[in-house]
C-alpha cells in the first residue's frame, strides 16, 4: 500500500485538532456559565447556585487540563505536517498566536488558581471577579485562535516579495473578512454546547429523582442560556452563510450538495446525497421539493449554485463539506425544535415532569460537541484545495516526510489520546454519578497551576480581606 | 535596528530559560522511577507542582518565537526533527495529565499515572538531547528546504547527546530535590548527585570532542574562538567539582546552583559556537527572519511580557521557597 504524506498530515492533523476542540470549547461555554451563576448567587444568595457553581467547576478544571497540553501539540503541528504552510503564514499568524500563548499564561498564572482554589479564601468577591477573568481570558484566547484561521480563510494585509510573505498592514492581518463574524459564530457554539451539557446533565438527575433542587435549576438555567444563545445564532449562522458565500462561493455550493451550474426551479433541499466527485453528479438525492428555493433563494423559485461554477481542480471534496454542513445543520434544528418545546413546557409549568422531554436533553447532552465539529470540519474540508484561501494550496503545504514515518505518528497520537479521553471520560462520569452535595469546595484537578498556590496566596489574600473572608 | 537578532535573543533565552527550568523539573520526573515508597513519591511530585506549567510555557514561546520571526527555520526543523518532536510533545502531554489524573485516581491506578509520569519525563528529556544532537551534527538542507531523512536525528552523535541531557537533567533535578526534600528524599537526591553527576561530566566532554569530529563547523569554532571555549569548559570542571564537594553539605541550594551553573555554561558554549545561525551551519538569522513588521509585533509582545512572566514566576518560587512539606501543601 502507497502511503500519500498528504492524505496522513492532513488526517492527523484532523484528528488532534479535533480532539482539541473539544475541550476549549467546553471551557469557554462552561466558564461563561460559571461566571453568570456566581453573579447570580452573590446576587440572591441562595445556596442552590454555590452547589451548582462547585459542581460544575470540578469538571471545568479537569477539561481545561485536557485542552492545555492538546494545546501545545498543535504550536508545533504547523510546522510538523505543513511545513511550507508554516513558512508562507508564520509572518502573518505567527505574532497571533505567540499574543494567545501570552493571553493563556495569563488567564492560568493570575486568576485560574484563585478561581479553583480560593472560594474560601479570598472572599466572594474578588473570586468573582477572577471567574470574570477566567471567562474572558477563555474568549480572547478564542479571538486571537480565530483571527488566525479567519486569515486563512479570507487572507489581508500582505504581499509577497520575493516568495515571502511581507505584512504591509498589521491590523487587517488580525481583522480579516471574515473574522468578527466567525468569531461570534464560534463563541455562541461554545455556550450553545455549555449550555445543553449542563442541562442534559441536570435532565439526568431529575430522571433519576436525585438531587431535585439541583436538577430542576440547572435544567431551567441551561435551557434558558440554551434559548437566547441559539435565536442569537440563527441570526449570525446566517450572516456568516452570507459572508462565506461571497468570499468562498465553492464551500457554500459543496455545502448544499448541487452540481449543475443552476439547479432546477423550484430548487430541491438536499438532506442525503451519494456524490460522485468524478462525474461531477450525484448517484442518490434525497431532498425535499421546493424548500432549496425557499430557504436558500428566500423566493418560491429560486435556483442554488452548484459546484461546476467552480473549476474542478478548485473544487473541495462535496461529501465532506455536505455531510460536516448538515450534521451541523440538523443539530441545529434539532436544538431549536428542543428549546421551542422547552418554552411551551415552560409557560406550561410542565418543564421538570415531562419525561420525554428529560430523555430528550439527556441524548442532547453532546449535540453541541457534535455540531461544533461538525461546523469546524464545514470550514476548513470547505476551503479546500487551498489550506490559505488563494495563496496556498494544501498539496504544496505538506512538509517532506516519508508516508510511514507519518503513519507512526498518528498511531501514537490516537493510542495516547485514547488514554486521555478514557480517563476523562471515567472522571467526568464519577463526579457526575457522585452528584452535586458531595462536590468539594475546591477542584481536585487543574490542567495546570498552581495546585498548591492555594494555601499561600490564598491566606495571603485572606489576610489582607478579613471582612470578606467566611 | 537589527530587528532579527532581537528576536534571535529573545529565542534564545526563551530556550535557556526552558532548559534550566523544565530540565529540573523532567529530572525530578525520572528519578521518581526510582523511588518506591508511596508518600515519598507525593512529596516528590508536590516539590514541582507549583511550577511545572510555567516552566512549560517557554517551550511553546520558543516554537512560536520562530514561527512568527523565522519561518523558514520553523519549516525547515520542524520537518527535520519530525519524529523527536511528535514523542516529545506527546510524553509531555503524558505527563501533563498525569498530575491530574493521579489525585484523581484510586486503587493501584495512582501508580499508574506515577509510572506515565515518570516515562513521559525521561522520553521528553531524551527527545530534547536528540534534538541538540542533531542540530549540531547539521540536518541536510537543500535550497532553503529539509531534504535529509527522518530517520537521521537517530545517529550515534544525536543518541549520545540525548543520554548526557538527561544525565544532566537528572544532576539538575537532584539538585532541585537537594534543595527541596527533607530527610528520605534528600538523602535520595545525595546518593543520586553523588553517581550521577561524574556520569554527567563524563558524558559532556565526550560529546564535547566527538561533536568537533561529526561537524567541520565545529572544529573551525574552536579553532575561532580557542579561548574563550577553553575558559567555559575549565568552568565547566571546577563547578562541577565543587558540587561533588557540596553534596550532603550544610547549603541545600549549593549543589542546585552549581547545576543550573554547569548548564549555563553548556548553553553559552553552544550560542558560542552556532552563533549566528538559526539553523547550525545551515543559515544565518538574518537570511531565516521575516519581515519587520511581524518581528516588531512579536517583539512588542515578548517586552511587555517576559517581565511580567519572570516577575510571576519569582514570585511563584518565592511563595514555595523552603522545604516541600512532607504532607502536601494543604
Amino acid at each position: 500500500m502507497k502511503l500519500d504524506p498528504e492524505v496522513l498530515a492532513r488526517v492527523q492533523f484532523a484528528f488532534t485538532v479535533t480532539f482539541h476542540i473539544i475541550f476549549p470549547t467546553m471551557s469557554i461555554g462552561l466558564a461563561a456559565f460559571l461566571m453568570v451563576i456566581e453573579g447570580l448567587w452573590l446576587k440572591t444568595k441562595d445556596p442552590v447556585y454555590l452547589e451548582i457553581y462547585r459542581f460544575w467547576m470540578g469538571i471545568f478544571a479537569m477539561g481545561f487540563g485536557v485542552g492545555v497540553v492538546t494545546g501545545i501539540v498543535l504550536s508545533f503541528e504547523f510546522g510538523l505536517g505543513f511545513a511550507k504552510f508554516a513558512q508562507i503564514a508564520g509572518p502573518a499568524i505567527g505574532p497571533s498566536i505567540g499574543l494567545e500563548v501570552l493571553t493563556a499564561f495569563f488567564l492560568e498564572a493570575g486568576f485560574l488558581g484563585i478561581m479553583l482554589f480560593g472560594l474560601k479564601r479570598v472572599g466572594p468577591k474578588l473570586h468573582f471577579f477572577a471567574t470574570c477573568m477566567v471567562a474572558l481570558g477563555t474568549q480572547i484566547s478564542a479571538s486571537w485562535i480565530l483571527s488566525a484561521n479567519s486569515w486563512m480563510q479570507t487572507p489581508d494585509g500582505i504581499t509577497f516579495e520575493n516568495g515571502r510573505v511581507v505584512v504591509t498592514n498589521w491590523l487587517r492581518v488580525i481583522h480579516n473578512p471574515s473574522w468578527l463574524v466567525r468569531l461570534p459564530h464560534m463563541l455562541l457554539a461554545a455556550f450553545i454546547t455549555g449550555s445543553f451539557f449542563v442541562a442534559g446533565v441536570g435532565a439526568w438527575y431529575l430522571l433519576c429523582g436525585k438531587h431535585e433542587i439541583f436538577g430542576r435549576r440547572t435544567v431551567s438555567l441551561g435551557l434558558g442560556f440554551a434559548t437566547v444563545a441559539v435565536a442569537c445564532q440563527l441570526f449570525v449562522g446566517d450572516l456568516l452563510y452570507g459572508k462565506m458565500l461571497h468570499y468562498q462561493p465553492s464551500k457554500m455550493q459543496a455545502a448544499e450538495g448541487f452540481w449543475e451550474e443552476n439547479s432546477p426551479s423550484p430548487a430541491p433541499y438536499n438532506w442525503i446525497i451519494i456524490p460522485d466527485q468524478t462525474h461531477q453528479r450525484n448517484r442518490f438525492a434525497l431532498a425535499t421539493p421546493v424548500l432549496g428555493s425557499l430557504w436558500l433563494t428566500h423566493s418560491l423559485r429560486g435556483r442554488v449554485a452548484g459546484l461546476k461554477n467552480t473549476p474542478r481542480d478548485l473544487q473541495p471534496t462535496m461529501g465532506m463539506v455536505f455531510y460536516g454542513f448538515h450534521t451541523m445543520f440538523i443539530v441545529a434544528i434539532l436544538m431549536f425544535f428542543i428549546v421551542a418545546v422547552s418554552l411551551w413546557l415552560r409557560v406550561q409549568q410542565r418543564l421538570f415532569s415531562t419525561r420525554w422531554f428529560l430523555r430528550a436533553l439527556v441524548i442532547m447532552t453532546p449535540s453541541g460537541f457534535i455540531a461544533t465539529i461538525a461546523g469546524w470540519y464545514t470550514a476548513e474540508t470547505g476551503r479546500q484545495p487551498w489550506v490559505i484561501w488563494g495563496i496556498l494550496r494544501t498539496a504544496d503545504a505538506i512538509s517532506p516526510v516519508p508516508g510511514g514515518a507519518m503513519l507512526s505518528t498518528l498511531i501514537a497520537f490516537v493510542v495516547i489520546y485514547a488514554l486521555f479521553i478514557t480517563a476523562f471520560l471515567i472522571f467526568a462520569f464519577r463526579m457526575i454519578r457522585r452528584g452535586p452535595e458531595d462536590a468539594p469546595d475546591h477542584a481536585e484537578a487543574s490542567g495546570s497551576l498552581v495546585n498548591a498556590l492555594r494555601t499561600q496566596v490564598m491566606d495571603h489574600a485572606a489576610a489582607t480581606h478579613p471582612g470578606e473572608g467566611r | 535596528m537589527d530587528l532579527p537578532l532581537f528576536s534571535a535573543a529573545f529565542a534564545a533565552l526563551a530556550v535557556a530559560l526552558y532548559v534550566m527550568l523544565d530540565g529540573f523539573d523532567l529530572g525530578v520526573g525520572a528519578l521518581l522511577l526510582r523511588e518506591p515508597d508511596e508518600n515519598l513519591r507525593d512529596q516528590i511530585i508536590n516539590s514541582i507542582m507549583p511550577m511545572w506549567d510555567g516552566n512549560e510555557t517557554w517551550l511553546v514561546m520558543t516554537g512560536v518565537a520562530l514561527l512568527a520571526a523565522f519561518p523558514l527555520a520553523y519549516a525547515i526543523l520542524m520537518p527535520a526533527f519530525y519524529l523527536p518532536i511528535i514523542v516529545m510533545v506527546l510524553s509531555l502531554g503524558l505527563r501533563g495529565v498525569s498530575f491530574d489524573f493521579r489525585s484523581q485516581a484510586v486503587g493501584q491506578w495512582p501508580r499508574f499515572w506515577d509510572i506515565t509520569f515518570s516515562l513521559g519525563s525521561i522520553v521528553a528529556a531524551s527527545m530534547q538531547g536528540l534534538i541538540l544532537g542533531g542540530l549540531l551534527q547539521g540536518v541536510t538542507i537543500t535550497d532553503h528546504e529539509f531534504s535529509g531523512s527522518v530517520f537521521d536525528t537517530f545517529r550515534p552523535f544525536p543518541i549520545l547527546t540525548a543520554v548526557s541531557v538527561l544525565a544532566g537533567y537528572i544532576v539538575l533535578g537532584s539538585g532541585w530535590l537537594h534543595l527541596k526534600g527533607t530527610a528520605a528524599v534528600r538523602a535520595l537526591a545525595e546518593r543520586s548527585l553523588r553517581r550521577v553527576t561524574p556520569v554527567f561530566v563524563g558524558l559532556a566532554t565526550v560529546t564535547c570532542i566527538a561533536a568537533a569530529f561529526v561537524q567541520p563547523g565545529i572544529k573551525a569554532a574552536w579553532a575561532a574562538h580557542t579561548v574563550p571555549l577553553v575558559m567555559i569548559a575549565l568552568l565547566f570542571y571546577a563547578a562541577s567539582a565543587i558540587l561533588m564537594t557540596a553534596i550532603g553539605g550544610k547549603s541545600d541550594i549549593l549543589p542546585l546552583l552549581l547545576a543550573l551553573l554547569q548548564f549555563a555554561l553548556g548553553i553559552a558554549g553552544t550560542v558560542l559556537v552556532i552563533f549566528p545561525d538559526v539553523v547550525p551551519f545551515r543559515l544565518t538569522l538574518w537570511d531565516a527572519s521575516s519581515s519587520a513588521v511581524s518581528q516588531i509585533c512579536l517583539l512588542t509582545g515578548a517586552i511587555v511580557v517576559t517581565p511580567m512572566i519572570l516577575a510571576y514566576s519569582a514570585f511563584a518560587y518565592r511563595v514555595f521557597r523552603g522545604k516541600t512539606p512532607e504532607k502536601g501543601w494543604e
